[in-house]
């Protein structure tokens, strides 16, 4: 082996011990220190793969969709390489190799599956020659960091467009992912069917009305949501590509959601043991992934009805007799699917949110206003109150008050282990507790402390090894 | 009743400025003055002397375009409106459209509104981060926060700054202005957006609003103590406190 990418592994491996004695959680250190040392790690390693690397990206879903799919191929005996959530710029994903790989830079695996950050893929994409690359959707987040939605999506089409070999699979339902049919690689289509929560007004979150292509206005039979849904431009002609992984009869059970899947004119039920509307479109990307890469799609489907949420993935615990739920808040068009969670179940609960503006969080806070949190004037009637905390939990506060939530319901308390506590010993039922990026570990460290997780022990030798 | 103008909505709603017409109008209703928001939907007609407030933001460069080549059209009009005592707000884009022009690089220049004495130059890089400006309403100081986010550097000359910048950059990074007050109407880079944020300076365009019908500018106080709150923390953010 080349002395260099051994000395790189090595080093890598000893800046992962010591950033584990620090105590960091989810570090990309080991990748960062292995790259300064040998910039061609990333490729050295990636080029091991028996199988192949396959990369997911987009806004929102792309940690579920990774998991997901690194549990499919995981309980269909490959070897998965898998990077933890967080980790998903180009050091993060370098990390992810070395844990793997023994001190002597041995590694074997048969798949690589990486969650990439938009802005990543460029990078990451040129280092290791995806065979397979998710695109899952796009939507405005953390602006202060990339400059403007248009940018990055033009980034990413540069990108895919130097790899015509790579197969695709893309988001029929939103206009800014199905452009990339147009580019030369192989693409495979997932979607959403017209159901009964579809939507024919447009939402305020509008990422992008008008045509990727030509820049006219695209027209909408129905909306899923922000701009996903069945679009047509007039003018081009570009439309909704006929999806060939298509979710049926979307609908919520109890505690998740179902649809029946149709692929190549054969149907699959599907029960997701999660709740979240978007959690489908999680599902139908990974099922869509999963089969093109020869699973069965029984077991693809078994798979995906044991699937257990990652941190903050719509997490479940139980607090005494109350069930909890942790859920992360990053974007608009996420944020309204979690308020979509509140009118979903009917039962009186206790809601918390935690609002950060550090750098991950995005350090404009300003898109809270993008929200609908209009829909709690009418919602309240069944949130016994509202605790609002973290760095900006005051102006979360005000957000909610002028979203016409009553001033008695709304609560700002800073300190998080109080705010948490309050929230949980609250009046009602159930808990629902959303927080932004950095906010997220802290609340479940709290919550870890007075809560039980809900499920998790059953499942633990099958997860995903991304520990 | 108070017509409030949203210039736009789909187009210019970049930073969450919606919250800015939503501010205006819970602020309304709170206090039993009755409020309509009209938005101004691109390329249909409209008579901003109609109006008694304006909301005009910002947008993407793309959407920026649109806006500025249909509300050349209306130039006049809202030109008209403004000397009749339209309140207006207009943030980032909105405020930089209202100048004599935008120069991009060395070559370009995009022509504004001219309705404003001001011109802006693109820079080298984003100012961007939280920001404190203290403006005097009714002769009395505020100090009032948001978050800019732009490149372009704004230069006045026969108006009056909106503000000094406590901390942050302002107008340009250097002459320590924020914004503009010409007549009623106000401009700023501040997002937050800025209205929901600043309820003194949304009561005091409320305040002219209604001055501008003929009635009475007084203002039944509301609870506010969340606002104070949140601006409380927002400021200690900037080492204000
Ligand atoms: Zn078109």
């Amino acid at each position: 082996m080349d002395a260099k990418l051994m000395i790189a592994i090595s080093s890598g491996k000893t800046a992962a011990q010591c950033s584990q004695l620090l105590g960091h959680h989810g570090s990309s250190l080991p990748g960062k220190v292995a790259l300064r040392l040998y910039p061609g790690t990333l490729r050295a390693l990636a080029a091991r793969a028996e199988r192949g690397v396959i990369l997911v990206t987009g806004t929102n879903g792309k940690t579920t969709t990774n998991n997901m799919l690194a549990r499919v191929l995981l309980e269909a005996g490959y070897r998965v390489i898998c990077n933890r959530e967080g980790a998903n710029l180009i050091s993060g994903v370098t990390t992810a190799f070395l844990r793997k790989a023994t001190a002597s830079g041995h590694l074997e695996f048969d798949w690589a599956v990486l969650e990439v950050d938009e802005a990543s893929v460029p990078g990451v994409a040129a280092e290791v020659d995806p065979r397979m690359v998710v695109v899952t959707n796009f939507f405005r987040d953390q602006l202060d960091r990339y400059g403007e939605l248009d940018k990055t999506v033009t980034l990413i089409d540069d990108a895919l467009g130097r790899l015509p070999q790579t197969q695709l699979v893309l988001n029929a339902d939103d206009p800014l992912v199905a452009q990339f049919g147009g580019l030369a690689s192989p693409a495979v289509f997932f979607g959403l069917a017209p159901h009964a929560r579809v939507v024919e007004r447009r939402h305020h979150t509008r990422e992008s009305r008008f045509c990727p292509l030509c820049g006219k206005e695209l027209n909408y039979a129905f909306y899923h949501y922000s701009q996903l849904g069945l679009f047509r431009c007039p003018d081009c002609g570009f439309r909704r590509p006929e999806p060939e992984v298509e979710g049926l009869q979307a609908r919520y059970l109890e505690d998740g959601v179902a649809c029946t899947i149709r692929r190549g004119g054969r149907d699959y039920p599907l029960e997701l043991p999660t709740q979240g509307f978007y959690n489908l479109y999680n599902a139908l990307a990974a099922f869509a992934a999963g089969t093109l890469l020869g699973v069965e799609p029984e077991r693809v489907i078994e798979s995906l009805e044991s699937y257990e949420p990652a941190t903050g993935r719509l997490q479940r615990f139980r607090y005494r007799d109350k069930p909890v739920y942790l859920n992360l808040v990053k974007n608009p068009a996420g944020f309204n699917e979690s308020l979509a969670l509140l009118r979903t179940d009917g039962r009186r609960k206790d809601v918390f949110i935690a609002v950060n503006d550090n750098v991950a969080d995005g350090r404009d806070i300003s898109w809270l206003w993008d929200v609908d949190f209009e829909v709690l004037e009418e919602l309240q009637r069944n949130v016994a109150g509202f605790v609002c905390s973290g760095l900006r939990g005051e102006e979360m506060a005000v957000r909610l008050k002028y979203a016409g939530v009553a001033l008695q319901k709304i609560v700002a308390e800073p300190n998080l282990k109080e705010a948490v506590g309050r929230a949980l010993d609250g009046p009602g039922v159930a808990a629902y507790f959303f927080a932004t990026y950095t906010a997220l570990w802290p609340v479940e460290k709290v919550l870890r402390s007075r809560v039980t997780p809900e499920r998790g022990k059953q499942h633990a030798g099958s997860r995903p090894s991304i520990s | 009743m108070l017509v409030a103008g949203h210039l736009y909505p789909d187009l210019l709603n970049l930073y969450g400025d919606r919250g800015n017409l939503i501010a205006f109008a819970r602020r309304c209703t709170w206090r039993n003055i009755p409020v309509t928001v009209r938005e101004i939907i691109l390329g249909e007609p409209v008579d901003f002397r109609e109006l008694d407030f304006l909301f005009i933001g910002g947008g993407s460069d793309r959407e920026q375009g649109i806006m500025a080549e249909d509300l050349r059209r209306h130039r006049d009009n809202l030109g008209e409106a403004i000397e009749d005592g339209l309140v207006v707000l207009a943030i980032c884009g909105g405020y930089q459209f209202l100048g004599h022009h935008y120069q991009t690089g060395t070559e370009r220049v995009i022509p504004g509104l001219g309705l404003l004495d001001l011109y802006t130059q693109a820079g080298p890089r984003r100012l961007i981060g939280n920001c404190a400006v203290e403006v005097e309403l009714d002769g009395r100081p505020v100090r009032i926060t948001g978050f800019e986010n732009h490149s372009g550097r704004t230069f006045l000359g026969r108006v009056q700054p909106l503000g000094r910048v406590l901390a942050g950059y302002g107008n340009n990074g250097t002459d320590g202005l924020e914004g503009v007050r010409f007549r009623n109407v106000f401009c700023s880079y501040l997002h937050g957006p800025l209205l929901p944020k600043n309820p003194r300076l949304t009561d005091h365009l409320v305040s002219l609003a209604l001055k501008r019908v003929g009635r009475n500018p007084a203002l039944a106080p509301l609870d506010d103590r969340l606002e104070e709150r949140a601006g409380a923390a927002a400021l200690a953010r900037l080492g204000l406190g």
